[in-house]
């Protein structure tokens, strides 16, 4: 189990230097360069080269490469080619908004989804069921993206509700402010994962409940509630992992959109404006902070299974 | 006695062949009303599609100042825009739309997806593990960031739309039918063919894709939906079609939002409601075709 662990990490740096290196030179060699951007509508020849030489974009691009990658192991991100601040700082002060997005969507899915499908499961047929059933269908079809404008639209037109507007407040700061900020959009957006997650848990659970332990537990005369957490719920962990693990995964996505849609700066709505204005560094390292993270999510869920289900065993 | 029932089967057999494929789809459909609920919004989807942009009177993209944010009438059921364009207009072109790029970026990334799928799972070895190892690499890679590498590259554009979405489909697609391929690989007629001195080609052709290809059904099926879907997030982001282009995604937002919040609703509804109709009946029809097709699951209900 440890040496599987340490193998799996030991890939780790390779997997990102592979990523820094494809994100890297897929940057540069595609046309449309940054200092076009920044030089602006009445461009002179003379004018972009000056800035392409500040950029250090006249090199050619393995001594560029080679280059960012000192700066990278001596902790140095490099600094937005527009505003000239260091990538790292901004990168913090926007980090908190997306984190935030991703745990409320992360609980709420997990919450929403995890009771329906187990209700769902122990109800069968139930008016509870049918009509869990009937809404995961129509849930999961309607794009988040509409329901966030539907969310930004119908309290608008009904009441003349605003969502807070400005920057983002801290929870700690104001706990009130950044609920009405956050709750209803990450709600939106969890309904999605809610209801794969719903389904799953539903149709696992009818499977364990009718397995031969869980009978004997119920002939034993265990507590129904025991045989259902205990026995039954516990089988349903692995999926319910490989589905958080993903709702985490595509969650930056889908921070994206809502900063978009709600008009937040987060990290999502900084990389998408960085995609556009080509700034390089900004580039650079979302998408190496994004992709990491998800190559860290999977060997945790790899891993955990070993501690969920005994007998999964890595060697 | 004996003669006589194998020549009534004979008779059956040849007097009815079409007929009773037909009566097994009815047969299907009549289990599974849901999925031919699925199936008909597909269909409503395709012909809107196809001839939509033929039964409006208005042009989606011509302006009409004298008929601006009018709400929904008899002469535009759906309203206008701010621009004075005809939304019902805008709605049925949507559908042609979606229509022309799921079903491109579907058929490039199904059948794609497919041969690489079955070539990957039929060799293994060295093609395998580099086909495994690039499309892991590719997965790690959010969709939305090797889209915008790919619009830098080749511009905005239709056919970047089709391109992006194809190479998710071609990742996922593949991914599925090699873990497929490695099952039906290992079964005993497979083995057997082998022995009677079958070619590699003649297993893949005749005994390998056949097994397959129910499920290449249920991913084009699924992979469709996905299709519309991703083009209308796209245009909502404003990374998809062309500004003014009617598509369902790009109607979804900017100017339409602002008039929408003080009171048009109708010009978010419809665009909208259009697009969530179609996902819902590609689901739908997705689920059911997996319930009928899929053997694995075929097995075990049964």
């Amino acid at each position: 189990m440890w040496r599987y662990a340490l193998r799996r990490l030991a890939f780790i740096p390779l997997i990102a230097l592979a990523i820094g290196a494809l994100t890297f030179f897929l940057l540069r060699i595609l046309p449309g360069d940054p200092a076009t951007v920044l030089c602006g509508q009445q461009c002179t020849a003379e004018r972009r080269e000056e800035i392409r030489q500040a950029l250090d974009l006249d090199r050619p691009v393995h001594e560029q490469y080679f280059e960012w990658m000192k700066d990278v192991a001596t902790g140095n991100l490099g600094t937005s080619i527009y505003g000239g601040q260091d990538v790292l700082d901004e990168v913090a002060r926007r980090l908190p908004v997306s984190f935030e997005i991703m745990i409320m969507t992360l609980l709420f899915s997990g919450t929403l989804g995890i009771t329906f499908g187990i209700l769902s499961a122990v109800m069968r047929n139930s008016p509870l069921d049918y009509g869990v059933r009937f809404f995961a269908v129509f849930g999961q079809s309607i794009p988040d993206f509409f329901l966030l404008t539907l969310l930004i639209v119908i309290p608008s037109m009904l009441w003349r509700y605003a969502p807070p507007a400005g920057g983002y407040v801290a929870f700690f700061d104001d706990p009130w402010t950044n609920l009405r900020m956050f709750v209803p959009p990450t709600l939106v957006l969890s309904i999605g994962g809610a209801m794969v997650l719903m389904r799953l848990v539903r149709s696992t659970m009818l499977e364990v409940l009718r397995s031969d332990y869980v009978r004997t537990a119920q002939a034993k005369g265990l507590h129904p509630r025991a045989v259902i957490l205990r026995h039954a719920f516990r089988n349903t962990l692995p999926p319910i992992l490989t589905v958080l693990t993903f709702t985490v995964a595509t969650a930056f996505s889908g921070s994206i959109i809502l900063e978009r849609v709600m008009g937040i700066q987060g990290l999502g709505n900084f990389f998408f404006q960085a995609v556009f204005i080509r700034d390089l560094p900004v580039v650079q390292f979302t998408v190496l902070y994004t992709a990491m993270i998800v190559v860290l999510l999977n060997l945790l869920q790899d891993l955990s299974y070993a501690f969920i289900d005994p007998r999964v065993r890595y060697r | 006695m004996a003669t006589n029932t194998i020549v009534l089967q004979e008779e059956q057999y040849v007097a009815a062949p079409e007929p009773s494929r037909l009566r097994g789809l009815i047969k299907i459909a009549r289990e599974n009303p849901i999925g031919a609920l699925g199936f008909l919004l597909v269909v409503v989807f395709i012909v809107m599609g196809a001839l939509g942009p033929y039964l409006t009177p208005y042009s989606p993209t011509g302006v009409d100042a004298s008929a601006q944010l009018d709400g929904p009438t008899l002469a535009h059921p759906f309203g206008t825009n701010g621009l004075g364009q005809d939304v019902l207009s805008r709605v049925l072109a949507g559908a042609r739309l979606s229509l022309v790029i799921g079903a491109a970026a579907v058929g490039i990334g199904v059948i794609g997806g497919a041969l690489i799928g079955v070539i990957s799972g039929y060799f293994g070895g060295v093609i395998d593990s580099f086909i495994q190892r690039t499309g892991e690499a590719g997965a790690a890679f959010p969709g939305l960031i090797l889209y915008l590498t790919l619009i830098a590259a080749i511009g905005r554009g239709v056919d970047t739309i089709i391109i992006g979405i194809a190479i998710s489909a071609i990742i996922g697609g593949s991914r599925v039918l090699r873990s497929m391929t490695l099952v039906v690989k290992a079964s005993p007629f497979v083995e057997a063919a082998r022995a009677a001195g079958a070619s590699e080609l003649r297993i893949l052709v005749t005994h390998i894709i056949p097994n397959v290809m129910p499920i290449i059904i249920v991913i084009a099926s699924s992979a469709w939906g996905a299709a519309v879907l991703a083009e209308a997030a796209l245009s909502f982001l404003g990374i998809g079609v062309e500004p003014g282009t009617p598509s369902w995604g790009a109607d979804l937002q900017g100017r339409n939002v602002d008039d929408a919040k003080v009171g048009h609703w109708y010009l978010v509804a419809f665009p909208g409601m259009a697009l969530s109709i179609v996902v819902l009946g590609f689901n739908l029809m997705g689920d059911t075709l997996r319930d009928v097709l899929d053997p694995r699951l075929r097995g075990s209900i049964r």
